[in-house]
């Protein structure tokens, strides 16, 4: 079993000061699989990613990243991984070409340079620019390139659409979806729900440092929740819309403007809607936050 | 290694052409004067006669002004006294920034994650130091020497890089230090502005120790008072070179071993917690 995971981690915990970050995280990543790493901002996310690599060091508990220790073989952890940091930060006194030779110096030249051409080519990214000329997109797209480069077995992506323009961030999708097609598993975080439902195999929540449940995509969007704003042509009683299984009033300006909350499908909520006088609509999907405060509440876990 | 040492030399080169042609052109300033001075010599006794013991202290030796008129007097009261405090900016900049700077910016987080150990990281960055400080020293050496050539003086280019000898070692032993506290301390700034204050004490109360024991003490734990300067154009003081060279080595030690077992920061952590070992 232990060798069918590409990453393993048991009890990890991680404070800074008197800030938990990490309270006994558990997670399992197969080999070959895409795992989505989903939870709102400051739920850990990159601390464990950072616990992974060896860039910081848990207070307690075990990982094994391709079946080595990363704090013991740091190096051949690195050796066979690819990562993108959350926060990505180049030498400004380098060309994007520049950079990426000396990250694959690092790398003992293994990387194909016809590749890094291919995928600069694919990103639409000008290699020849100097970092600091370039936009924040664009040193994403060198971000990624080196994460890739090397054709690594396991890719550990911290938000890797981050700064991305939709289109942009579709190819980076594709990439992971072809980095998996080659062998590799990929380990991606995010605070996007609908990014890891589109190439996720599996998701795994966390939230303040606990992982709280590991699902398929497909269930999240089950129980995604839309935010809907309705403003009625005349007075109403609202009985057969809250009567939809799933849908919760959040505000009532007047008895004219209301606003609503729906989890799961929006089907029933609509047809129940057709019924009423409405005058306008509009709906939106809310922050992760919301969705988890939506389905775990305010309760510590 | 060898990445990180021409990596990081490339990104030197800009700090090492600026202070090495810095103290190249003090040099070249002020070695052509001695043959102005030395064909008054009389009128020069009169005015260094004039300044007080205070002033002069800043300057060397301060029993014998007479020392002032000969040439390896004159490179040492002119010139050599001065390079630590000009070299020694460029020591605190590099020596503090070697790994913090990386940090701060949060570039380190991405190099760690390539598959190099922190200690191949460390050594190749430290030997770059060490190849950046020969470097500014060696062209400062190289820009008095070429005037050199023209002067009255008759002090060799081998001669002279005899004296520049122990400058190098100021050079390393505040680049150590700075390379330590910035390992130790939250953020560069801070260990760039504590070795800053000890540079200049260590100037000030070297200088004034010549004049008043009670601060002889002191001054003798600073390591302005193992400098040689132009002294060593007639040998060099071993002792105090390998004693420096002792203390930086440690310095560089105990940075490596901070280093290692610490994690790296990105852009805003960093606490004064840091300092103390993890519990693991």
């Amino acid at each position: 079993m232990a060798e069918q995971l590409a990453l393993s981690v048991r009890g990890m915990t991680k404070s800074y000061g008197k800030v938990r970050a990490l309270r006994g995280l558990d997670l399992d990543v197969r080999r070959g699989e895409i795992y989505g790493f989903l939870g709102p901002n400051g739920a850990g996310k990159t601390t464990t990613i950072r616990c992974l690599l060896d860039t910081i060091r848990p207070d307690g508990g075990s990982a094994h990243v391709l079946g080595l220790d990363p704090r013991r073989d740091a190096v051949a952890v690195h050796a066979r991984t690819g990562y993108l940091p959350g926060e990505l930060h180049l030498d400004d006194n380098m060309s994007g070409e520049g950079q990426l030779r000396y990250f694959n110096a690092l790398r003992g030249g293994r990387a194909s340079w016809a590749y890094v051409r291919q995928l600069a080519e694919q990103f639409d990214l000008d290699l020849k620019r100097p970092i600091k000329n370039l936009s924040r997109g664009n040193k994403q797209k060198v971000g990624v390139i080196q994460a890739v480069m090397h054709h690594p077995e396991l890719l550990i992506l911290d938000e890797p659409t981050s700064g991305l323009d939709p289109l942009m961030q579709q190819v980076a999708l594709r990439l992971i979806r072809e980095a998996r097609a080659g062998g590799a598993t990929v380990f991606f975080s995010s605070h996007i729900m609908s990014e890891v439902e589109a190439v996720a195999d599996r998701v795994g929540i966390i939230r303040d440092g606990v992982l709280v449940e590991v699902a398929a995509p497909d269930s999240l969007g089950a129980r995604a929740l839309h935010r809907a704003t309705v403003r009625f042509h005349e007075p109403v009683s609202l009985e057969g819309l809250l009567s939809v299984a799933g849908v919760r009033l959040v505000s009532q300006d007047d008895d004219t403007h209301v606003t609503l909350e729906i989890v799961g499908d929006m089907s029933p909520f609509v047809r129940a809607l057709a019924a009423y006088p409405v005058r306008d609509l509009q709906t939106a999907r809310p922050s992760l936050e919301d969705v988890f405060l939506a389905a775990y509440g305010h309760t510590q876990i | 290694m060898l990445t990180h040492f021409r990596y990081t030399l490339r990104r030197m080169r800009g700090q090492i052409l600026g202070w090495g042609v810095g103290v190249a052109l003090l040099g070249m300033l002020i070695i052509p004067f001695y043959g102005v001075f030395a064909e008054d010599q009389a009128q020069l006794m009169a005015m260094l006669e004039s300044y007080p013991p205070e002033f002069l202290a800043f300057f060397g030796d301060v029993t014998d002004t007479s020392a002032m008129t000969t040439p390896r007097g004159f490179l040492q009261y002119y010139f050599f006294s001065m390079v630590p405090v000009l070299a020694g900016i460029f020591a605190l900049a590099a020596g503090s920034g070697l790994l913090a700077k990386d940090e701060e910016h949060g570039r380190l987080d991405l190099i760690m994650a390539h598959p190099v150990s922190r200690t191949a990281l460390f050594v190749g960055r430290v030997l770059a130091l060490a190849a950046g400080s020969m470097a500014v020293v060696f062209v400062g050496w190289l820009g008095c020497a070429i005037v050199l050539q023209g002067s009255s003086m008759d002090i060799g280019a081998g001669e002279l890089a005899m004296a520049f000898v122990p400058v190098l070692a100021q050079i390393w032993i505040y680049a150590a230090m700075a390379l330590l506290l910035s390992m130790l301390m939250p953020a560069q700034r801070f260990a760039l502005m504590v070795t800053g204050v000890l540079l200049a004490a260590s100037y000030i109360l070297s200088s004034l120790g010549k004049l008043n024991p009670n601060l002889s003490a002191v001054a003798d734990l600073m390591p302005y008072a193992y400098y040689q300067g132009a002294a060593a154009l007639s040998g060099l003081d071993w002792g105090s070179l390998l004693g420096l060279l002792a203390v930086g080595n440690l310095c560089v030690l105990l940075a490596w071993w901070r280093f290692a077992h610490r994690d790296i920061r990105v852009v805003g952590e960093g606490s004064w917690r840091l300092w103390f070992p993890s519990r693991r």
